[in-house]
């Protein structure tokens, strides 16, 4: 291999760079001029720019991907050792981004939510007297995000990343009278701050090692040098750093309580940049594969969260909220995977959830359909837990075939000794309730099942083609803290099914309800270090309240 | 206006279940989203004169039921307002006001609202507020975050205990709370807490003994506390309303106000307990100051109000007054139209009349309560529950179920339903979000595209959910029976069927077709899309009963024994059900399948009227939608107006209601020759057909009051967005399932309008204008009306719409004052009209 560059990758690489730079230009020039930073009605000139510079943008992406996977099928038998791509890797123009399989699909990811979400902004935020700001920030917080993704170097992935951060939080203050915003922001300033300082130490200590700021140099150095304790310091510090962004607990309250701020301003965050610490562990796989600490470290973190998160999620009663509970519990479990070396996975995780959260928050407003579709039916009672428990053979019966005809194997792939499992334990509630019914429920339960686990089965094959990188073993210890946290998932969402008036539930509640009191703790910390401002007094004020 | 105390301080001691009463009685209910119907947010205070009712909420909330003085100054400057107008608002007020006096207080700067402190405001008192929570602030949070999980119904899997009420479920969470210590610093917390009793009402009483809350003074304190938790108070008066409307009782309003009050306690006892004694008296001593501070800034602003009520009144009823002469011979002489169209009495129906009125002659229309008279719920094929399609005052008499459907549908539709509930259930799942989520979300990629091209709604229609288009059109809803069960004789039905026609005035001279057109609007992924449908029918479109009243009315069983009774409908006249699509200004006709082919011309020719007149309602609407450019292309204005209403980003797809203004019962005689521009509700009303006036009483008992609601929602989420409206709805966060919206992360449960649906970004689009309700029939028939009914009487004398009454000899037009009738346009000036009428309002031309 080696960064041999064809026209055609020369043209992506162009394309690639040329993303961010046509983003920042529209944020910096684009906005026109009106008075009083008002934007006038939705169809008028700033809007449209915008949407059509969104829909050029996410067509050059796809122009990129379209001629690398030209590329790839045409004239590259795919090379063994990794990192390999579609196609080889290669650094240009002058050393700055790097295109390769993992670049396109976050390219195509992010260009095409944003363009969708400036879409949906246009008329929502018809009339908003800060329609303006708002437009020229979200084209900023894209255009970092892009070039966090295109670049080679880690400084500029670095400060890509602060950008994001930076540009993030004009948008989620966007109503700047509302004190929850506020706090809610200034708690993910703080985050932020400690992950990027993190980051930080990171690619210094790997710059002083590799001598050189190139993520490819960096693989290229990891192909050739066993594993070290500098760089694994390194990767403990980025496994942090990506835990901290990807909110996880309890650094998480930022992330539920930012509603604050307009609805694609959330499907922006959840789909776009909440994830970005995935990314970063994608990127630089190499780097984690070869340090057991920092795996341990995202498993433990990572499956502890998804299971905490996702168990307070079944207790938020607002829409947003929930929805804001389940990403924190996704990103644990993306996180999870890359503990597990399950690379190809933890991307496949990345952009479904990135495409399945984007719509759920744009469609936040159709909540009140879906209660009237489920009034339509009696609500349901308790589920035995003999039910629960007697859906895992069928689910496991159910998903061995599809694993057979894939050829899934945990002996060649050993992440999936914690995946598989888990998948069918989620079958579970979907089996236990065809149990309940006559044999119609169950033949549509088990098809169901099949069906899941073939797109399962396709998935992971259609992203194991992309990130074709090799299985790296996984330490008993991690399988073990995996597989434990879900069967407790498992166990204790059965029991509440089975009783749901129990004492565990009962116990269980209020506590989860109060989110484990993390939130609270380290917003009480930030109140002592570091106060947020709020903004001035309400409109009304008390009468006869005597001065202190 | 008097100047007395806005607070009564020399009553008797009553008792405190008689403070918590009256207290809880001044909350008015909030429907659930999915049944959001319009409410006057001030239903509980209509025993008193608005202004007073003004003053008195601002004292306890702080919040002003009036515009800024800014606004009435742009009023002023639009010519909107003028002199005559100041003049004669003083004249009909019998202020002690000069004009000029008026003029300079127009032009001068308002005070801020004042309030009344409660606990919690003198306890900010000792809190960094700049870097640190409020107590106000993060006792609204708390608090309405048990109360979303306690009412909860369908978003969170594992709730709190509801067995024994609020107060005691919070009690019980509350001891797991580490927030009011964490964020609070509340060291006391855990003590005071556990010091609180377990009943609610020994909780109120022994926190106003512990404040020394005068007994005089109680109801006014718990009505300023439970108005702090408004939107939950709101959810908890709309339980009780039901529970008393099936004859029984709740009482989460009462737990709610103790809640409120266990906070106040422990603020009390918890902070600063060694100064918070004092200031905590300080502050009750001035609650009649904040009285007297609320009652003068508001005094004059009330007749600035007044005046432009006046001018829209002088200018309506001058209109009114100068409608051409028909006289009774005349209207027996002319032939029957070939078309009569009955439309919901809803604004939005009148844009559309007057196009259609404008397209032909021969059709006429009519304006009736949407519901179309028949007080149902409906239960779709296969469905648990049963829906309200009648006004949200009425209990259920009738059932209304589908009819027609082939054999099995509606096993076949459970299975469906049953199968999506499951494939849900494995999203929302714990254990299985995450594994569905890899499986499954690139697929997501097809919805998202679809819906941001707007191909299709984010899901299916509730409506049409589980049924293929061929099966859904095998449904006929049709009524069934009482709601208890069993049929209708043909007797009661006909009952039934004799009450709507006289009701709808539709005894004689009945059109080849009689076209019953509900409303309902058509937008996606928006939480409040009930509000745009229709009220009478509680939030639902009006397509049901539309369909099962024209089915009852075309029933040959029925016909005949109307006929017998005396009521005869020619054979040749056939009723068609109808919806008019409001966002869309269209016409669907149902059913048309059962009509003889002898009517299908009739169809067609009333086809043709429909679309023409659907493109001149659409050409009116466009300038307020932002598409005047295709103001002149029908077909790119109705595909602009069908993509609005498909998409899930339109925060405006229709402006409602908005800018509601009047009332007008009478024939359409009456008001045909006048362009209400889309602000007047009209129900059409013969006075001469009407025996005993049974009919004008049950319209000025029902329509007038949901005319009210109506109006007067709109009219407080506009003066008041943050307290009475459901604020930015970009920000809207739906709780529970369909209790209500966020604004946010959490606050209160936000109730009435979004800024959305008032508001264009530049200005508002509903102008706050009491209602002004006119009546073309005798004034001593609606005097004994409202003799008869009390609420009637205070809408009307309190001030909370104004009465007119139109005289259909003369034309002369008088309004109904606390004294009596004055006559505000006179005979000889009837042809006049228009802004000539206004000098004829003023308390100097009594009759």
């Amino acid at each position: 291999m080696g960064a041999g560059m064809g026209d055609e990758q020369g043209v992506a690489a162009a394309i690639a760079l040329a993303i961010p730079l046509l983003l920042t230009g529209s944020a910096l020039f684009g906005g026109g001029r009106t008075a009083n930073g008002q934007l006038g009605r939705a169809g008028e000139a700033p809007w449209q720019r915008a949407e059509r510079l969104a829909a050029g943008v996410f067509a050059l992406a796809c122009l990129a991907a379209g001629l690398e996977l030209g590329r790839a099928i045409g004239w590259i038998a795919v090379p063994s050792a990794w990192p390999v791509v579609v196609g080889a890797p290669a650094v240009s123009p002058l050393g700055l981004v790097r295109i390769d399989a993992l670049t396109l699909t976050m390219l195509l990811l992010v260009t095409g939510v944003a363009w969708l979400i400036v879409r949906f902004s246009r008329r929502t935020l018809d009339g908003d007297p800060a329609a303006r700001r708002y437009l020229r920030w979200l084209q900023a917080t894209v255009a970092a995000v892009t070039l966090l993704v295109v670049t080679d170097h880690l400084l500029i992935l670095a400060g890509a990343w602060i950008a994001t951060s930076l540009a993030l939080h004009q948008l989620l203050t966007h109503f700047e009278d509302r004190p929850a915003a506020l706090i809610a922001a200034h708690k993910k300033f703080i985050a932020s701050r400690v992950a990027e300082v993190c980051a930080l130490v990171a690619i210094g200590l790997i710059a002083s090692r590799v001598g050189s700021f190139s993520v490819t140099q960096l693989l290229a150095w990891l192909e050739a040098h066993p594993a070290d304790r500098r760089l694994e310091a390194a990767a403990v510090l980025l496994a942090a750093a990506a835990a901290l962004k990807c909110a996880q607990m309890p650094f998480h309250g930022w992330l539920i309580q930012v509603m604050e701020a307009p609805t694609p301003v959330s499907a922006l965050l959840h789909a776009g940049v909440v994830n970005i610490g995935g990314f970063l562990m994608l990127r630089l796989a190499p780097l984690l594969a070869g340090a057991e600490a920092a795996q341990l470290l995202l498993v433990v973190w990572g499956s502890l969260n998804a299971v905490v998160a996702a168990l307070v999620m079944t207790t938020r009663v607002s829409t947003k909220v929930a929805l804001a509970w389940s990403t924190c519990a996704q990103m644990g479990f993306m996180l999870l995977e890359c503990g597990l070396g399950a690379w190809s996975l933890a991307l496949l995780h990345l952009v479904a959830h990135s495409l399945y959260k984007a719509h759920a928050f744009l469609a936040a407003g159709s909540v009140v359909e879906q209660y009237r579709i489920e009034a339509l039916l009696p609500r349901k009672g308790a589920m035995p837990l003999r039910r629960w428990l007697g859906a895992l053979p069928l689910a496991l019966l159910a998903t061995l075939p599809v694993a057979l005809l894939f050829g899934l194997d945990p002996r060649r792939e050993p992440s999936l000794a914690v995946l598989g499992p888990i998948f069918v334990l989620a079958l579970a509630p979907l089996v236990a309730g065809g149990l309940a019914g006559g044999a119609g429920r169950l033949a549509f339960a088990l098809a169901a099942s099949v069906g899941l686990a073939l797109l399962y089965a396709v998935g992971h094959a259609g992203f194991g083609a992309l990130l074709d990188w090799p299985a790296s073993p996984v330490s008993a210890a991690r399988i073990a803290i995996a597989l434990t946290a879900f069967g407790l998932l498992f166990g204790v969402q059965g029991w509440i099914a089975a009783r749901p008036d129990g004492r565990l539930a009962r116990a269980l509640y209020p506590r989860l309800f109060a989110g484990l009191y993390l939130d609270d703790l380290f917003t009480r910390l930030t109140f002592r270090l570091w106060p947020a401002r709020m903004p001035g007094a309400p409109v009304d004020r008390p009468v006869g309240i005597m001065p202190r | 206006m008097s100047l007395a105390p806005l607070f009564r301080t020399d009553a008797a001691d009553p008792a405190i279940e008689t403070a918590v009463e009256a207290a809880c009685a001044r909350i008015a209910p909030t429907w659930p989203l999915d049944q959001l119907i319009a409410v006057n947010p001030f239903w509980g205070w209509t025993a008193e004169a608005l202004p007073t009712a003004a003053m008195r909420v601002e004292a306890l909330t702080g919040s002003r039921l009036l515009m800024p003085r800014a606004w009435y100054l742009e009023q002023w400057h639009a010519g909107h307002l003028r002199e005559p107008h100041l003049r004669a608002a003083i004249a009909a007020d019998g202020a002690d006001c000069s004009v000029e006096t008026l003029l300079a207080h127009l032009f001068a700067p308002a005070p801020e609202p004042a309030r009344r402190a409660l606990v919690t405001d003198v306890a900010d008192a000792f809190r960094d507020t700049v870097h640190g929570l409020s107590w106000c602030d993060f006792v609204a949070h708390t608090l309405s975050q048990h109360c979303a999980a306690f009412f909860d119904e369908g978003q969170a899997q594992l709730g709190p205990d509801r067995e024994r009420g609020l107060y005691p479920a919070w009690l019980d969470g509350a001891r797991h709370d580490w927030s009011p210590r964490l964020l609070m610093g509340f060291q006391d917390y855990a003590r005071l807490l556990a010091r609180l009793p377990e009943d609610p009402y020994t909780v109120i009483a022994e926190t106003v003994a512990l404040l020394g809350v005068p007994a005089i003074q109680r109801e006014a304190y718990f009505t300023a506390v439970l108005m702090r938790v408004n939107g939950w108070a709101a959810w908890c008066a709309h339980r009780r309303f039901q529970a008393r409307l099936a004859g029984g009782d709740d009482d989460q309003i009462v737990h709610l106000l103790a809640l409120r009050l266990a906070w106040e306690s422990m603020l009390y006892r918890g902070v600063r307990s060694d100064a918070i004694g004092a200031h905590w008296s300080a502050a009750m001593a001035a609650w009649p100051w904040a009285d007297r501070a609320a009652e003068s800034a508001q005094r004059l602003d009330w007749l600035l109000q007044r005046a432009l009520e006046l001018a829209y009144q002088a200018q309506l009823a001058g209109r009114l007054a100068a409608a051409p002469a028909t006289d009774a011979a005349e209207r027996e002489a002319a032939t029957a139209p070939a078309v009569q169209i009955a439309f919901c009495i809803d604004v939005r129906s009148e844009v559309f009349r007057r196009a259609l009125e404008g397209v032909t002659p021969e059709v006429e229309t009519l304006g009736f309560a949407g519901f179309f008279g028949a007080p149902i719920d409906y239960r779709a094929l296969a469905a648990c529950s049963a829906r309200p399609q009648r006004p949200g005052l009425l209990a259920p008499a009738l059932r209304a179920a589908d009819e027609g459907a082939p054999a099995g549908l509606g096993a076949r539709r459970r299975a469906r339903l049953e199968r999506r509930a499951a494939w849900k259930r494995l999203r929302s799942a714990s254990v299985s979000a995450f594994s569905f989520v890899e499986a499954t979300g690139l697929l997501q990629a097809f919805d998202l595209l679809g819906a941001s091209l707007r191909r299709g709604r984010p899901g299916p229609h509730p409506d049409g959910v589980g049924l293929a288009t061929a099966e859904k059109a095998a449904c006929r809803p049709r009524i069934v029976g009482p709601v208890s069960g069993g049929t209708l004789s043909t007797a009661a039905r006909a009952d039934l069927a004799g009450h709507i026609l006289r009701a709808m005035s539709l005894t004689q001279g009945h059109a080849r077709l009689v076209v019953l057109a509900g409303h309902g609007s058509q937008t996606v992924n928006n939480p409040h899309a009930a509000a745009l449908d229709c009220g009478a029918c509680c939030g639902q479109t009006g397509e049901v009963n539309a369909r099962a009243v024209a089915a009852l009315l075309n029933d040959a069983d029925v016909r005949s024994e109307l006929a017998s009774r005396g009521l005869a409908i020619p054979d040749t006249t056939r009723f068609v059900a109808a919806l008019h699509d409001t966002t869309v200004d269209r016409i669907l006709l149902y059913e048309l399948d059962t009509l003889p082919a002898s009517h299908a011309p009739d169809v067609e020719r009333l086809r043709g009227w429909l679309d023409a007149a659907a493109v001149t309602a659409r050409r009116e609407r466009a300038a307020s939608l932002g598409l005047a450019p295709l103001a002149d292309d029908p077909a790119e204005l109705a595909e602009a107006l069908e993509a609005r209403a498909r998409d899930w980003s339109e925060v405006r797809p229709e402006w409602g209601l908005a800018n509601n203004a009047a009332f007008v019962v009478a024939p359409r005689e009456r008001s045909r020759h006048i362009d209400l521009a889309g602000r007047s509700f009209l129900h059409e009303y013969r006075w001469e057909q009407d025996e005993g006036f049974a009919v004008l009483e049950l319209i000025m008992t029902a329509p007038m009051l949901v005319t009210h609601w109506i109006n007067f929602q709109y009219y407080a989420s506009t003066v008041d967005n943050r307290r009475w409206g459901s604020g930015n709805k970009t920000l809207h966060n739906v709780v529970g399932a369909r209790l209500g919206v966020f604004e946010g992360n959490g606050g209160d449960l936000r109730i009435g309008l979004s800024l959305q649906s008032l508001h264009d970004g530049t200005r508002w689009r509903h102008t706050p204008l009491r209602l002004s309700v006119f009546i073309e029939a005798p004034q001593d028939a609606i005097d004994r009306i409202i003799a008869k009914h009390e609420r009637v009487r205070q809408l009307v004398e309190n001030e909370w719409i104004f009465l007119f009454q139109i005289d259909s000899e003369t034309g002369g037009v008088a309004a109904r004052e606390r004294q009596g009738w004055r006559r505000v346009v006179a005979q000889d000036r009837s042809a006049l009209g228009g802004e000539r009428g206004l000098s004829a309002i003023g308390p100097l031309e009594a009759a």
